[in-house]
């Protein structure tokens, strides 16, 4: 390696670490010493993720409150150096580190609002494409339903959440000091983030949506997803129940594209 | 690549998310702006919807912090042709980064190191720097960072260091002079030995900035007010430099723009009686 890179490696590692072995390295002006110079790098690099991550993770620090949330901003920036450029993606490994990572991992609720506020973040910024309108859909000759297909908008992500993370969530974001305290739900609920006029929306999906929903996204024909709601409803309805479906998609700026053949 | 001054745009500001609104409200008498190229490096969604209001109605130019110029690492081919991309989208007159590294191996520790001033650096930034300006095919300007510590194994003063880069690379500089400042107090040097060491012809950007006093050492934080000694330095580099745009740093405890505004009319208020006088 380079002297320069050698230089960087060593220097790395002080920040990284906390270790001494670089300071010698470091010009002693007597006023202020290596060591306190090279304090000033690695507080700065640990006070910059943590900001990050108190940026990325607002409701989680609430919910947690200052010294647990700093106990685990630590611990994860100990465990993940930054490697991404932008520092954007810095804490998208957290609700996988609190997953695994006690004590963090004997509350579930943690990782799971983790996860929830991520996946918001990621909708933020996801790509643009224009939603369709009910007009588009209005379109569509009677006799081409069956083979409609459909394109969803980048934004929009599918969670199963088995917290009330959401409604806390929204408590926080309203300004709520003290959200409902987490609770766990029999089973897992389906739910949907996506972004609709620059805004990131969510809710949860019945059985029924979350399974026309996954398997419209995977290309499933219109014919196909009435099939399947058979599961749920009434031959006679299924027809019906698809449309509202769809209809509701549409209304809710996640649809962006239609094929019919 | 030339090395031709860009044309003086005037008095702008940093881009900042908490003015986006009162901006494509009031579309304030701003010359220009200066954004973060990170920041709009993604997908969609509302940072590139302001964006493109903002960039139809000012002149833009990119400011980036990942570049990692002084790294020994490959650049990062990825970065280059995402920046690239927004460089397309956007056209700005001039882009930017730091004469810096900002990791080693594959981390990014996400701050602006400093490099040692040694013949061994000049040569590695030179190449690089070379490299990314024939790979953007746009005129790239490096930025001086504060610094809190000097490597034994620098052999050459920082103005030395900077100067030797940008007539070698063939680039040109973006003068930070809250740096110079901040790495003056922390380094017991004259901030005016390093300013009338600069090439003229090289300098196309002044940043100015606020800072926070430790006592024995100052932090680059861009989280106050120019202080006075550096509205004295920016008046001393207007009169070696002439007429480059320039412009206010704020990253953090934002104000409201009106207050960033006045700011900036003090710089107007200095520059301008100095570049009459010169023009005359
Ligand atoms: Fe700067």
């Amino acid at each position: 390696m380079s002297r320069l890179g050698q230089l960087q490696e060593e220097f790395q590692r002080a920040v990284l670490t906390r270790s001494d072995g670089f300071n010698r390295e470091v010009v002693d002006s007597g006023r202020i010493g290596p060591a306190r110079r090279v304090e000033i790098y690695a507080d700065a690099y640990r006070g910059r993720l943590v900001d990050c991550l108190a940026d990325s993770y607002e409701a989680m620090h609430s919910l947690l409150g200052d010294e647990q949330f700093y106990r685990l901003a630590h611990r994860y920036i100990d465990a993940h150096p930054p490697r991404h450029y932008s520092i954007r993606w810095y804490g998208d490994q957290l609700a996988a580190f609190a997953r695994r990572t006690a004590p963090y991992s004997e509350h579930p609720y943690i990782a799971e609002l983790a996860d929830f506020q991520w996946q918001l973040l990621t909708a933020f910024d996801a790509a643009d494409v224009a939603p369709l309108t009910a007009d588009a859909v209005a379109r569509v000759p009677a006799d081409a339903w069956p083979c409609l297909r459909l394109r969803f908008h980048p934004s929009l992500r599918r969670l199963m959440l088995q917290w009330n993370v959401p409604a806390i969530w929204r408590q926080i974001d309203a300004g709520a000091d003290r959200p409902e305290a987490p609770r766990r739900s029999e089973q897992p609920r389906p739910w949907i983030i996506w972004r609709s006029e620059l805004m990131q929306r969510f809710r949860s999906l019945g059985a029924d949506e979350a399974w026309a929903l996954d398997h419209a996204r995977e290309g499933a024909s219109f014919a196909a997803l009435c099939e399947g709601l058979c599961d749920w409803h009434a031959e006679t309805e299924v027809a019906g129940r698809a449309a509202a479906m769809l209809k509701q998609w549409v209304g809710d700026g996640m649809v962006v594209g239609l094929a019919t053949d | 690549m030339s090395s031709d001054r860009p044309g003086f745009l005037g008095f702008g500001l940093g881009l900042r998310i908490p003015h986006y609104q009162s901006i494509i409200e009031d579309w304030p008498e701003i010359d220009w702006f200066e954004i973060v190229s990170e920041n709009y490096m993604v997908e969609g969604g509302k940072p590139l919807y302001y964006l493109d209001l903002i960039r139809e109605r000012y002149p833009l130019v990119m400011h980036g912090v990942s570049l990692s110029i002084g790294a020994t690492e490959p650049l990062n081919r990825q970065y280059l042709r995402e920046l690239k991309a927004l460089a397309d989208r956007v056209n700005p007159r001039w882009f930017s980064d730091h004469l810096c590294w900002t990791g080693h191996a594959g981390t990014n520790m996400h701050d602006l190191l400093p490099l040692p001033y040694t013949d061994e650096a000049v040569r590695h930034v030179v190449a690089r720097v070379r490299e990314v300006q024939d790979f953007m095919e746009r005129p790239m300007l490096i930025e001086n960072v504060s610094s809190y510590l000097t490597y034994r194994q620098s052999a050459m003063t920082e103005w030395e260091f900077l100067s030797h880069i940008a007539e070698q690379a063939e680039c040109l500089i973006l003068l930070d002079i809250n740096n110079i400042y901040v790495s003056a107090v922390n380094h017991d040097f004259d901030p005016y030995d390093y300013l009338n060491a600069v090439p003229v012809d090289r300098v196309a950007q002044f940043h100015l900035a606020g800072h926070t006093n430790h006592g024995d050492y100052l932090i680059d934080t861009h989280d106050h007010a120019v202080i006075d000694p550096v509205w004295d330095l920016y008046a001393a580099a207007l009169r070696r430099f002439g007429a480059v745009s320039t412009m206010i740093e704020r990253d953090d405890h934002i104000p409201p723009l009106p207050e960033l505004l006045q700011e900036l009319e003090q710089a107007r208020a200095i520059a301008l009686p100095i570049l009459e006088e010169q023009a005359a």
